[in-house]
């Protein structure tokens, strides 16, 4: 579903990637890891757009999609979350949930002013699934709180639910569990699995080795911007390689 | 007691114009994030626009109208093109230079109304005819201008608010808040900026075309940055998180400036060291209100739904 | 058109614009916002020289030397009181807040002042003619202490601690206090040399025209459009961008872009195309939205990216 071939990205003079490439496959949970600084969140930002790559390929359903604005790969079913949560303060839960809802009338100007009924017809359903999402990862009693108010981790919570409101069908996790409760990172694993069944595709980056381990098909290890590794996680668990990069001091 | 009533009609017009200028810069700011340091220049092309198709091509007040709605709408667009790789603060200079340019440009040209009684360019154009003024007798013109201004508040006050409740209001305050995050959710910030823009600004034109009409007068000396600021205090001071904060902040400002204009005939002050004070203490204003009372008069609202 | 005339002239515009953006383009790069209010402190300081000079009676030496280390100290007590309450928010609010400041002062000098223009006690000054152009004692004073001024600077940065902190400060804030640089010092330093060169600025341009409420509103745009081209964030940046800023106010009006459009003489498309004297005032602002579209960062700005 998702190819990328050589990517290479240098800030200034610096090498942040260097001849990445990776592939995930339709309807698989593929994780991304590496010591701190490994390049992992520059791959992330590379594959949804906000950074040009420099050199290499990156193809999405067999489209190439280099010149396309983060929007419109959004739009294509490419969504991600992101390390550090962004979750506007003076917007309530709902309104960010809302917000990641497609609603292509109310979101123009004639759309709102001359088609009511469509446009509430589609924020009603919209509001529906919302909630629906939200009780999944217990956050509906904060449904109308501003989403300032939430503690780290129910920002990440609130992160992965808003990113399933956009029917996306590849979905890039930034450290979801990090900062989450081990009953409610259970509770997180077992609907990335049922999704997975409902056909959505995974790439996930994590520290917690656990979690790669508990729902992962395939790994790739990224260490200093480069390709380090690949396999299934029991593979690259015990490979002398990756062994070493994260004892050498930076993980 | 007729001259009070005459007064505050008056004050009431120009109240609900500059209402109007206030709204379409908070739809800007307040709900989009776009700090517009040219807001002026919309009223400008507004009134000036109106101004040329009365006068020149001869048109009927809504036709002038609408060609206001139109150019103003025009700029709105040009001027959010940039938008899109400036940041913010250079954006921000950029429409100040903007209005600047375009003031420079109505400063300079008097062919654009073809002198003759017109005398155009420095001096403004006079004689713009005030739309069905002869049906009413000139003492109860005032009241008929005062119905038609606040038909126009009262309509783009309900449109500004249908928009700020809609899902395109709410992607505009996605944008605000976190502009990487909003692309991210398929948002295409750019064009919801230049649909922002552009409404605001077609709008703010018919302000200027209700100016033009109403004063019988423009001029490049109406149309100074002054405006802008003055404007800005008004957002500022009432709320940018909400269109009544935006009404509230228009009248609040309005009624200081105005009613420090009629003190002058009781305080033994020059009339520019007054106009001076006056615009001293609003700029300490909005030094006031961003220090202590950032959210302003009328805080934004939160949205809030029924489970 | 004398060209040696035309080169004093721009080096004579060019010396005001990199006084005062210096000033303006290292408060950004430390403090991350658009001071409006900077131009101001120049004004302020010719005015403060004026009552020192004119009101007083004093010797324009020490009325200057004064004024400049009043307008530094402005500087200090303006971020103290306003802008350091403001150090976490959003660069465009501090923005407003500096534009409110700026209405507050140009207008308190106004109204304190009066509306007409003010001179300096120093005199009539009798041309002296230099390679067949005109040039004032002042004038020659004018450019002598910016060049001194720039030297000055460059040794300051280069040679003393406290230079040298400041310069850690802008590249990399966290490093240079993690080395013990105190950020508050640096900033109250930043204030105070930036006022100081605002006020040299004043001082400099009311001698050599006059001083007037909105002498600082005429400057801004093209002090922007000077640290912007050259690289906002960077003072020499600010020297260059007004070096080129100076060269293409004062040659563009004789600037035949007919002759470009024509290829130089090869085509005959259209005949001669000079930019109006009158739109002289316009190059900046057209320059400024130039580069803002073209190349935001400037000749030596670092790469300005959105997020």
């Amino acid at each position: 579903m998702l190819t990328l071939k050589n990517i290479c990205k240098s800030f200034g003079g610096s090498v942040a990637l260097s001849d990445v490439s990776l592939e995930v496959e339709a309807k698989s949970i593929t994780g991304l890891v590496g010591p701190n600084g490994s390049g992992k969140t520059t791959l992330f930002n590379i594959i949804s757009g906000i950074y040009a790559k420099d050199k290499g390929q990156i193809e999405f359903n067999g489209e190439n999609i280099d010149r396309l604005s983060p929007s419109k790969r959004a739009k294509r079913g490419l969504s991600r979350t992101f390390q550090v949560s962004k979750a506007p303060e003076k917007m309530t839960v709902l309104e960010n949930m809302l917000l990641a809802g497609k609603n292509k009338t109310g979101e123009s100007i004639s759309g709102t002013l001359f088609r009511w009924r469509q446009t509430s017809g589609i924020e009603k359903r919209n509001l529906r699934n919302a909630l629906k999402l939200l009780k999944l990862v217990k956050l509906e009693h904060l449904a109308n709180e501003y989403a300032g108010n939430l503690s780290g981790g129910q920002k990440k919570l609130l992160s992965l639910v808003r990113v399933l409101m956009t029917d996306a069908e590849l979905i890039l996790l930034d450290e979801p569990t990090a900062g989450v409760n081990p009953s409610l990172t259970r509770e997180l694993l077992n609907t990335i699995e049922e999704l997975r069944k409902e056909g959505k595709t995974f790439l996930i980056i994590e520290h917690n080795m656990k979690v790669i381990t508990a729902i992962c098909d395939k790994v790739y290890v990224l260490d200093f911007g480069k390709n380090l590794a690949e396999g299934s996680p029991q593979d690259i668990q015990q490979d002398e390689r990756v062994l070493r990069a994260y004892l050498s001091g930076k993980g | 007691m007729e001259g009070l009533v005459r007064f505050l009609t008056h004050l009431a017009i120009l109240t609900e114009i500059y209402g109007i200028l206030a709204l379409t810069l908070n739809f800007q700011f307040g709900l989009t994030g776009l700090a517009n340091f040219g807001h002026v220049v919309f009223f400008m092309l507004g009134a000036y626009t109106s101004t040329i198709l009365l006068l020149v091509a001869h048109c009927s007040f809504p036709v002038a109208l609408l060609g206001a709605i139109i150019v103003s709408g025009i700029f709105g667009f040009l001027i959010s093109i940039p938008t899109s790789h400036l940041k913010s603060d250079y954006w921000a200079i950029s429409t100040l230079a903007f209005a600047e340019i375009v003031r420079k440009v109505f400063y300079n040209e008097n062919w654009i109304v073809g002198g003759g009684y017109y005398r155009g360019g420095a001096y403004g154009i006079a004689g713009i005819p005030a739309p069905l003024d002869h049906y009413f007798s000139s003492g109860m013109y005032p009241f008929f201008y005062l119905a038609v201004t606040s038909f126009f508040l009262l309509a783009i006050y309900l449109l500004l608010e249908k928009l700020t409740q809609s899902p395109f209001g709410r992607a505009l305050k996605g944008i605000r808040e976190e502009e990487v995050l909003s692309e991210a959710l398929g948002k295409d910030v750019a064009v919801f900026k230049m649909k922002a823009m552009s409404i605001s600004g077609a709008l703010a034109g018919v302000a200027g075309s209700l100016y033009a009409s109403y004063m019988g007068f423009v001029g490049p000396d109406q149309f100074m940055p002054l405006v802008t600021f003055v404007v800005w205090a008004m957002i500022v001071v009432g709320g940018t998180g909400s269109n009544r904060g935006a009404l509230l902040g228009a009248l609040v400002i309005q009624v200081f400036y105005s009613s420090t204009r009629y003190l002058k005939d009781y305080i033994p002050i020059g009339a520019d060291r007054l106009a001076s004070i006056r615009m001293v203490i609003i700029g300490v204003l909005i030094i006031l209100t961003i220090l202590f009372m950032r959210e302003g008069l009328v805080e934004e609202k939160k949205k809030h739904y029924k489970l | 058109m004398n060209l040696i005339q035309i080169i004093i002239d721009s080096l004579i515009r060019a010396s005001i614009l990199c006084t005062l953006g210096i000033g303006l383009t290292t408060v950004y790069d430390i403090l991350k916002f658009a001071n409006f209010a900077h131009v101001e402190l120049a004004v302020a300081a010719a005015y403060i020289g004026f009552f020192f000079n004119v009101t007083l009676g004093w010797n324009i030496f020490i009325s200057a030397i004064i004024a400049i280390i009043l307008t530094g100290l402005m500087g200090i007590v303006f971020d103290q009181t306003i802008f350091k309450r403001l150090r976490s928010v959003n660069p465009v609010i501090t923005m407003i807040a500096s534009f409110g400041l700026a209405i507050a002062l140009r207008n308190g000098f106004r109204a304190i002042w009066g509306p007409r223009p003010k001179t300096f006690a120093i005199g009539l000054q009798k041309p002296i003619l230099f390679l067949g152009a005109r040039i004032t004692m002042v004038q020659i004073l004018l450019l002598g202490i910016t060049v001194a001024s720039i030297i000055i600077l460059h040794l300051f940065l280069h040679r003393t601690k406290l230079g040298k902190s400041l310069r850690a400060t802008s590249d990399n804030p966290n490093l240079a206090q993690a080395r013990g640089i105190s950020t508050e010092t640096t900033i109250k330093w930043t204030w105070f040399i930036a006022g100081a060169l605002a006020g040299l600025a004043g001082i400099l341009y009311g001698l050599e025209t006059q001083i007037e409420p909105d002498m600082g509103f005429a400057l801004i745009i093209p002090v922007f459009c000077a640290t912007i081209l050259g690289g906002l964030g960077n003072p020499y940046g600010a020297m260059l961008g007004a070096l080129a800023l100076g060269l293409a106010e004062n040659f563009g009006i004789y600037f035949n872009f007919g002759q470009i459009i024509n290829l130089g003489g090869l085509l005959h498309l259209i005949g001669p195309l000079w930019i109006p004297t009158a739109y002289k005032s316009t190059i900046a602002f057209s320059i400024l939205i130039i580069i803002l579209l073209a190349r935001p960062r400037g000749i030596l700005g670092r790469k300005i990216r959105k997020e």
